[in-house]
């Protein structure tokens, strides 16, 4: 009985070890056809989506009130401008992770004269002021900030040309010679748009990518060092001339020093940011509970940080500071595994800008450091920056796609 | 692990290349590659036949070089370049301190956060939270109005609109539609007649400002014409119209501008009331003012609340609009006759008229000019003519203490109105109620007082005759009488009608200074009425208190100088002695209302005390009514046609004596037989120069008589008297004239010869005093001038012909000048005290 029983077990077994055999076979087959031989980094492009839907539902919260008094009750307006911005630049991203990134070095050179000529146009009959800046220009019924698109071309030159010399790069001469390339179009973005945080950032582009490009810490301990040695240079002139006329040019460092002394003008802004991050507590008001978003200027753009903090609490700023620690840790992966060195410092480019930035903002915001007009990516108001931003990070999803699955 | 074996691979120089190609053998091929080749291959193909150099395999995709521009010096860099185009391991741990070094920032942030909340944490929520108050908005109440006995509206609250400018919204607006800036500012000024450039300038200069009055106290009309515009459902809508809006306001209005200026008062711009009933009932009329505002829920959600503003009440009045126009008709009438005939001014530093109900103490109407309009109080024409004060408040005087009535002019008033202590000072003389702020000298009004308090006490039968020797020696004092030569026998009811001096320091010798004073209290000499206006005076210690009233003082009192009282006061002790000796508390306000119209406070008159008996009071009267219906009587001028009335007449001189300065005065009441309303009508100082012609009762008679032919009838009291055909004419003309216009000047020569047909027909009438002298007094024998004045041979001085009054004789000793509560070197008795702490009861 046991016999016949095991045989028959037997020749169901071999028979359903054959049909599974089989399965696996077609599964295989199937799974070969598609399989994903090359990377897609789905990881970033999920945190990307949920930090851009965050920043919109926390810009929808911080702007409502203002577009209300500013547009006749269109308590949308901000939301719907940065949504479509948002939107387009997703797709862009899309499309731009599918340009192989190499094509990008043949317009190592373009870039950078493209972004010079860009940041021109706002001088044009194009240009178009807000706030008593001109820093965009028109086109198509859709404003641009040149500013942005530098960044971007700032960082395919840097590392188009760096990628280029080498190990050249690392010969003083070269390195200095990269930085000064950097200074015009800082330059004109500082004089012509007026917009000093962005020639910073430009700046420190640069210097990060060259710090990845060239060997050795020496000279970046030193350009650190100056850079404090400067600073902290111009905090003493500030307050030795305290009482002196010419002091005004030093009204930002004044005001980093003391804000509550000029919380009535100046410093206004910056002791009404404070005041929200200081009133959230650890859990915050509540979504769309701000009391501050009436009294922060920009609440929705620079500072926008603040309000975060205000309604969400400490708790919900660590949150939006770990979910950009993991983004730019993704990147950092990008980078590293990217298959050569053009991609990788394009990645780094990428990853720098999007490190300063954020780290710039939240220092504002905290008074960490004066206040220079820097916007939190992916999550401020602006709809240039975030289209380009997007566009940065569908240039790493090309070099991510690159990179081969083994 | 895998990494680092990778990238030493990497690292290495020989055959890379086929290593990695040897692990992609394994894999299919890669879309990828293939790509990365095509990119490539052109660039690579040109390099590689121009150098030769074929070490990597062509189809290598990671070893890509860029199109080579022959920016490359030599094949050898080139070279070097291919090794270290890799992402090389070294860049990777420079990669990864830079990781660090970010999440090393973003730790201190993270940190900073940290201390901002905890360190400041509950500083901040409060400066948050105290912030919020920022959107309370007072909504404003409406202030109840004023009525007349009869329900005219006396003073009114009117809604008016601010125009509020935002030019943010403004410039918003422009930006998105081009001319909404020129259509919006064009609409401002063919609506509210605002400067264009103002508008533009201020645009200019405050781009972002939300908040600015363009136009105040715009009306509805205007304001809804401009509403419509912005109004998309209306014909006028203009979408170009924008950042302009409205905010509510009430103004304060006074339809008959002038009338009651005094009694009502007036409001600040910012609606507190200033004067009279408005200062009065400044708390009942203002209301409760609303407030919308935000607060925190238990949430920390803000919350909107609107507490709406309660309305304040309203006052009716018991002023007779009518009466009261009468009454300002009048006095209108005197200034204009009397104005610049001494002196350049006025017709009188003040005329002050009160008409008062005798049973309830019910003010039916109180003026006193000059007056101003309400709606425009501090327009400064009305300030021509008063004589101007200096910054303490004081009649202008010259180096040896006399006034120079200096009156305000075209000339000066550049002057005064640079200083604004000076300004506000005299203002403050146009704007008081004379009626109940100014003190003076009753003068011999105060008589009928003297003789009730004696008969009261029983001090005098009343029967008593006196000799009248022109004056009577008290505490070595000579205190004159008004006729120098004696008035001869005087009996108590003689003493009254012919206004004897002497008799009345008889009668106060008999009742002695301890009850005389008492009596003054009763009669509320000293007291406050607490009328319900503001800035009554106090004037006790304008009074003698018993213990320092000697003989002299007492004999000074009896006629009525020595003390000072104010109109208020006279008339409402006056009505206690013709009502019965009942004493009423002066009122204005009869009735209280609520917006919706319910009676919140009904004011019964308020009986303070009796004063003296039914049967003195009864006698007082019958004395009254011979000062009036009396050959002899002083007041005869008074008697308006168609009625007997009852009254006495006063004339006081004012310090310092010898000025030739004198306040003249009638008080009386009608009818006769039945008292039922009371007029007092004194004239401060009139405009007829200083030799003694100011010191005629006939000033203020005039006016009484002209008054009350219009008011009595008016009041629907009975004529108890037959007509004459003279004064049968003078009402017909005075008919006609208030339906055409105003009593003509002209009729001024029939009334100076009214008195004397008067005089006769009472001669004939009633019987002259039973004391009517046999002889001829003294002074009847002296020569007349052309006038029909008497003169005195010694003095040159005019005595009166009917009442042998010498004019510019001092009544009394110059030492006599310190009465109490009167600077002596000061600029006299009339004294306007009001400083803010008397205002209120």
């Amino acid at each position: 009985m046991a016999v016949f029983e095991s045989d028959a077990e037997k020749l169901n077994k071999e028979e359903a070890e054959k049909t599974r055999e089989s399965r696996k076979a077609a599964k295989e087959a199937v799974h070969k056809r598609f399989r994903k031989e090359y990377y897609s980094d789905y990881g970033l492009i999920f945190m990307l989506i949920f930090v851009i839907a965050f920043g919109l539902v926390m810009l929808f919260s911080t702007s409502s009130y203002q577009a209300a008094l500013d547009f006749d009750g269109d308590t949308t307006y901000y939301l719907q401008h940065q949504f479509w911005a948002a939107l387009a630049g997703f797709a862009f991203m899309i499309g731009f992770s599918f340009v192989p990134y190499h094509w990008y070095q043949k317009l190592t050179v373009v870039a950078y004269v493209a972004s010079g000529i860009l940041i021109l146009v706002v001088l044009s009959p194009l240009g178009y002021s807000a706030n008593g800046a001109t820093r965009w220009f028109r086109i198509f019924g859709v404003s641009v900030q040149p500013a942005e698109i530098a960044k971007l071309g700032m960082i395919i030159f840097l590392a188009g040309l760096t990628d280029r010399l080498g190990k050249l790069a690392a010969q003083t001469k070269f390195f200095i010679a990269i930085l000064v390339t950097a200074l015009p179009i800082c330059g004109l973005v500082y004089f012509i748009t007026d917009n000093l945080s962005s020639a910073i950032i430009i700046m420190g582009i640069a210097l990060l990518m060259l710090f990845i490009a060239t060997p050795g810490y020496k000279r970046f301990v030193i350009i650190g060092a100056a850079t404090a040695a400067i600073s902290a240079l111009m905090v003493f002139i500030a307050l030795q001339t305290r009482d002196d006329p010419f002091n005004y040019r030093f009204r930002r460092i004044m005001i980093w020093l003391d804000p509550e002394a000029y919380a009535s003008d100046y410093g206004f802004q910056t002791i009404q940011s404070l005041y929200a991050i200081g009133s959230g507590g650890i859990f915050g008001k509540g979504l769309g509970e701000s009391m501050q978003k009436r009294f922060v200027p920009e609440a929705q753009n620079d500072m926008i940080f603040s309000i975060i903090c205000e309604e969400l609490g400490l708790f919900g700023a660590i949150a939006v500071i770990l979910l950009f620690v993991l983004i730019i840790w993704r990147l950092l992966i990008i980078a590293n595994y990217a298959n050569d060195r053009y991609g990788a410092l394009l990645v780094v480019g990428v990853l720098g800008h999007l490190a300063l930035q954020v780290i710039l903002n939240i220092a504002v915001v905290t008074n960490t450091i004066p206040n220079t007009g820097i916007t939190l990516p992916f999550i401020s108001y602006g709809g240039s920056a975030v289209f380009f931003q997007l566009i940065e990070i569908g240039i790493c999803l090309s070099v991510a796609r690159s990179i081969r699955v083994r | 692990m895998n990494d680092r074996t990778r990238d030493r691979d990497n690292r290495r120089t020989d055959p890379r290349g086929e290593r990695r190609q040897g692990r992609r053998d394994d894999r299919t091929e890669g879309r990828e590659t293939g790509q990365a080749k095509r990119t490539a291959d052109s660039g690579q193909a040109r390099r590689n036949a121009g150098s030769g150099q074929t070490k990597r395999p062509a189809e290598s995709g990671q070893n890509r070089r860029p199109a080579d521009n022959g920016k490359d010096p030599k094949g050898q860099g080139r070279r070097q370049e291919e090794k270290v185009s890799q992402f090389t391991f070294r860049m990777k741990k420079k990669l990864f301190v830079m990781f660090l070094f970010i999440l090393l920032c973003f730790a201190g942030l993270t940190a900073r956060l940290v201390v901002i909340a905890r360190k400041n944490g509950e500083e901040y929520k409060r400066q948050v939270l105290s912030q919020q108050e920022y959107d309370s908005v007072t909504i404003p109440a409406r202030r109840g109005e004023i009525y007349d006995r009869n329900k005219t509206v006396l003073a009114a609250s009117e809604k008016v609109y601010n125009v509020i400018l935002d030019t943010r919204n403004l410039l918003r607006a422009e930006q998105k539609s081009e001319g909404c800036e020129d259509a919006t500012i064009a609409a401002l000024v063919r609506y509210f007649g605002i400067d264009s450039g103002k508008i533009r300038d201020y645009i200019r200069d405050n781009p972002t400002s939300q908040y600015y009055i363009l136009a105040k106290k715009v009306t509805y009309d205007k304001m809804a014409g401009f509403e419509a515009l912005m109004d998309s459902t209306s014909d006028t809508y203009d979408e170009q119209v924008k950042g302009v809006w409205f905010e509510n306001e009430y103004v304060r209005k006074y339809p008959n501008h002038s009338l009651a200026c005094d009694v009502i008062g007036f409001t600040s711009s910012d609606g507190r009331g200033q004067y009279g009933l408005e200062e009065y009932y400044n708390t009942v009329l203002s209301g409760t003012p609303g407030r919308e505002y935000g607060y925190l829920d238990d949430n920390a959600n803000l919350e909107r609340t609107t507490i709406a503003a309660q309305d304040g009440n309203s006052l009716v009045t018991t002023i007779d609009g009518n009466v009261q126009t009468i009454i300002e008709k009048y006095l209108l009438e005197f200034n204009e006759e009397y104005k610049d005939k001494a002196r350049i001014g006025n017709g009188a530093q003040n005329v002050g008229c009160i008409i008062m109900e005798v049973d309830t103490g019910n003010i039916l109407g109180m003026a006193s000019y000059p007056g101003f309009d309400l709606n425009d109080p501090r327009n400064t024409d009305y300030l021509k003519g008063i004589a101007r004060v200096n910054e303490k408040g004081k009649l202008m005087v010259d180096e040896n203490n006399r006034r120079t009535w200096e009156a305000i002019t075209d000339e000066n008033l550049p002057e005064i109105t640079a200083n604004n202590e000076l300004l506000y000072q005299n203002y403050n003389a146009l704007w008081k109620n004379f009626c109940i702020v100014d003190t003076y000298e009753p003068g011999s009004v105060a008589k009928p007082f003297t003789v009730a308090a004696a008969l009261e006490t029983g001090s005098i039968t009343g029967n008593e005759i006196y000799q009248c020797n022109g004056m009577l020696e008290v505490a070595d004092h000579e205190i004159k009488c008004h006729n120098t030569f004696g008035d001869g026998a005087v009996s108590v009811t003689r003493g009254i009608v012919i206004s004897c001096n002497v008799a009345m320091m008889y009668i106060g010798q008999a009742t002695g200074s301890r009850v005389f004073s008492d009596f003054q209290k009763t009669f509320g000499f000293g007291l406050k009425t607490n009328i319900d206006l503001a800035g009554e005076t106090r004037t006790a210690s304008l009074v003698y208190t018993a213990d320092k009233m000697g003989p002299s003082e007492l004999a000074t009192n009896t006629f009525g100088q020595g003390f000072n009282v104010d109109m208020i006061e006279m008339i409402t002790g006056f009505c206690s002695l013709v009502n019965g000796g009942s004493m009423y508390e002066p009122h204005v306000v009869s009735k209280i209302i609520n917006s919706a119209g319910a009676t919140v406070e009904h004011v019964e008159p308020r009986l303070l005390r009796q004063t003296i008996s039914q049967t003195t009071s009864d006698r007082i009267v019958q004395m009254c009514n011979l000062v009036v219906s009396d050959a002899e009587g002083t007041g005869r001028t008074a008697r308006p046609a168609g009625y007997a009335i009852g009254g006495k007449t006063g004339t006081a001189e004012t310090l310092p004596r010898r000025n030739g300065e004198y306040v003249v005065s009638f008080m009386c009441y009608a009818p006769a037989n039945d008292p039922q309303i009371a007029i007092y009508v004194v004239v401060d100082r009139p405009n007829a120069g200083t030799m003694g012609q100011q010191a005629d009762a006939k000033y203020a008679t005039r006016i009484v008589r002209k008054i009350l032919t219009e008011v009595l009838p008016y009041l629907n009291i009975q004529m108890t008297e037959e007509l004459s055909d003279k004064e049968k004419q003078e009402l017909e003309e005075l008919r006609a004239a208030s339906v055409t216009t105003q009593a003509g000047v002209g009729e001024e020569e029939e009334e100076a010869a009214a008195p004397e047909t008067t005089q006769t027909e009472t001669a004939a009438e009633v019987s002259p005093t039973e004391f009517a002298e046999n002889s001829k007094p003294v002074w009847k024998s002296f020569e007349r001038d052309a006038e029909g004045y008497y003169i005195n041979p010694n003095n040159g001085n005019k005595i009166d012909p009917v009442s042998g009054f010498e004019y510019g004789a001092p009544a009394l000793d110059e030492d006599m000048d310190d009465v109490p509560g009167v600077d002596a070197n000061g600029a006299g008795i009339f004294e306007e005290i009001i400083e803010e702490g008397d205002y209120r009861p």
